[in-house]
């Protein structure tokens, strides 16, 4: 009765990550509220060093550094959907379904991913319109931020392994991402650091994506495909570990 | 290869970490039925079904469910099964149709046969002028509505229901019954857990009881209540009895009694020799200030042999510490 397709376990995929992010979307105020933090850290550090009014040089250091930042925590907190489904027993509905762990992971990565990108994006236009920061490529602009935003997913699917409630997901993710927001190039070029902080920040997937979206500004495509390189290298790091902790909770 | 049976459950085990949860637990479940299991919370009915449900890997012990072993085919087994969990698990922030829509995706629908189902299964709950709120916004009779339609969206051959009526009031819980009566009735097998014996009478054509991880018993209704052999009940009110419960641990120091407990408000004593006990109680009443106000002998019920089987009645609270972590392990989806 049931034809095997061979596209079904991706199909389920999808059919999760659309789930996924319409209930994200579902209210213009979430996705606002989701989005001030970012602009309103735009905001506070285009001033800077006390000069009156923004200075245009730093914008142009800020902008990609926020807009990277954004992708992950939008990225990180769509994945980490996956904790509040379990505590709401709708995880449940999904596991009861015919679907493989393996469909439920890249659904909820996907789901991620896709939010990442969108947040970022959307930050991206904020920064054109309110400064006038705009990037001459596009296109690699978009690779970066969609490399950069599977490279966040990762750590959600390994927080949302770890976290047995959402509180503690919370605290978790707020662990990781607060300290990566300040050390990973975001604020401060990671050069000006004291030791051995560069260090930390070179282990941090965020620090690639800020540098390879200013490298894309500034023309140095060497720069940039070495970052997309380092990202997509984290995405597999990140995403083996997170699914197997997400693999052992679901197939207990 | 079909076959006969819906669920055959062997040596069945299941440990979290030390904790055993379920016991080498035995049972079939024949095609069409309705079967219930019947046992106080953190008795293990929940980690029992989410293991036939493919959702929990059992420590030990094989489960086959329409002739597809879980452990080897949990795919095939969750298309078979229709799952209504205890607690209404839909998304919230989405409305019911887009609720079975996911559903239906999951499960392979067609957009066509989507369409069609979620009509039907709408206009079959009642819950089709409210098709398009926000499930959140919906009461909890019309929760538990949703989530067994949700089940039935990909026509299950098996239903499995967790607590379907806990929590619900009383006309809910009978509307639920009645659903679940006519499911069976057009041909649905369906494995039902409860801790209410009065619905697991009434409903159920077998019932298994459980108890801290074991199957103590398995058998009809009917066949349950004579299981008590030669013992009979006795039902007892005693006057200006506010507070009938302090009786029990008087009565139950008694000769010749096997149990007492309160049920509907009346005081019940099991005895295997009504005519040496009947004496002995009101004797002991009335040296302990007491008048009785009505005696009577009492149709055997399924919470005799309940506590026959179990020595304690099934609300009996609280729950031991092992029993109560059962509960959350269970409960908590899969940490």
């Amino acid at each position: 009765m049931t034809t095997f397709k061979p596209l079904t376990p991706l199909m389920h995929s999808v059919y999760i990550a659309e789930n996924d992010l319409r209930q994200s979307f579902k209210s213009v105020r979430h996705v606002v509220w989701s989005l001030l933090f970012p602009i309103f850290m735009m905001f506070t550090f285009s001033f800077r060093y006390g000069a009156i009014g923004p200075d245009p040089q730093f914008l142009s250091f800020l902008v990609p550094g926020v807009v990277g930042m954004t992708a992950m925590f939008g990225s990180i907190n769509e994945t980490m959907s996956i904790v509040w489904d379990k505590s709401l027993g709708v995880f449940d509905r999904i596991l009861a379904a015919p679907v493989s762990s393996t469909s439920i992971i890249v659904g909820k990565t996907m789901a991620g991913a896709v939010m990442g990108f969108i947040s970022s994006f959307v930050l991206l236009i904020i920064g054109y319109l309110l400064f006038g920061v705009s990037f001459p490529n596009i296109g690699l602009v978009l690779l970066v931020i969609v490399l950069a935003s599977f490279s966040f997913t990762g750590i959600g699917t390994i927080i949302s392994g770890l976290a047995s409630e959402p509180r503690e997901a919370m605290m978790l993710s707020n662990l990781l991402r607060f300290p990566m927001m300040f050390l990973g190039g975001v604020f401060f070029p990671v050069e000006s650091m004291p030791m051995p902080l560069p260090y930390i920040a070179r282990a941090l997937p965020l620090t690639y994506a800020t540098e390879g979206l200013r490298a894309v500004m500034s023309g140095n495509l060497a720069v940039v495909l070495f970052d997309a390189a380092v990202l997509v290298a984290y995405t597999a790091g990140t995403m083996l570990v997170g699914s197997t902790t997400l693999m052992k909770i679901m197939t207990r | 290869m079909p076959s006969e049976n819906a669920i055959e459950v062997s040596n069945l085990t299941k440990y979290y970490g030390k904790l055993l949860a379920v016991d080498h637990i035995n049972f079939t479940v024949e095609g069409r039925e309705l079967f219930g299991l019947l046992g106080p919370n953190g008795a293990g009915k929940t980690t029992t079904i989410r293991m036939i449900c493919g959702m929990l890997r059992p420590t030990s012990g094989t489960i086959v469910v329409s002739g597809f072993d879980v452990s080897q085919k949990p795919e095939e087994v969750k298309r078979k099964i229709g799952l209504v969990p205890d607690i209404s698990n839909l998304f919230g922030e989405l409305s019911a149709r887009i609720n079975l829509e996911f559903m239906g995706k999951l499960y392979g629908l067609d957009k066509k046969t989507r369409r069609e189902r979620i009509d039907q299964v709408l206009e079959l709950f009642q819950l089709k002028e409210r098709e398009n709120d926000l499930v959140k916004f919906y009461s909890k009779g019309m929760h538990r509505r949703l989530t067994i339609a949700a089940a039935l969206i990909h026509q299950p051959e098996i239903l499995i229901m967790d607590e379907p009526t806990s929590g619900l009031d009383p006309q809910t819980a009978r509307l639920v019954r009645e659903i679940i009566f006519d499911l069976n009735k057009e041909g649905r097998t369906v494995l039902l857990t409860t801790h209410q014996i009065d619905e697991a009478d009434r409903l159920c054509q077998r019932v298994g009881i459980i108890d801290h991880g074991q199957l103590i018993a398995l058998k009809t209704p009917e066949e349950l209540k004579n299981s008590t052999g030669s013992q009979r009940a006795l039902e007892i009110r005693i006057m200006n009895g506010i507070d009938q419960q302090k009786w029990l641990p008087i009565l139950s120091k008694a000769e010749g009694v096997d149990h007492v407990f309160l049920a509907e408000g009346k005081i019940r004593v099991l005895s295997k020799d009504l005519p040496e006990t009947i004496p002995t109680v009101v004797n002991l009443v009335s040296k302990n200030g007491g008048k009785i106000e009505n005696i009577s002998v009492a149709q055997p019920t399924l919470e005799d042999a309940f506590i026959n089987l179990t020595g304690k009645t099934i609300r009996e609270e609280p729950l031991s510490k092992e029993d109560n972590l059962r509960r959350r392990l269970s409960r908590s989806g899969m940490r």
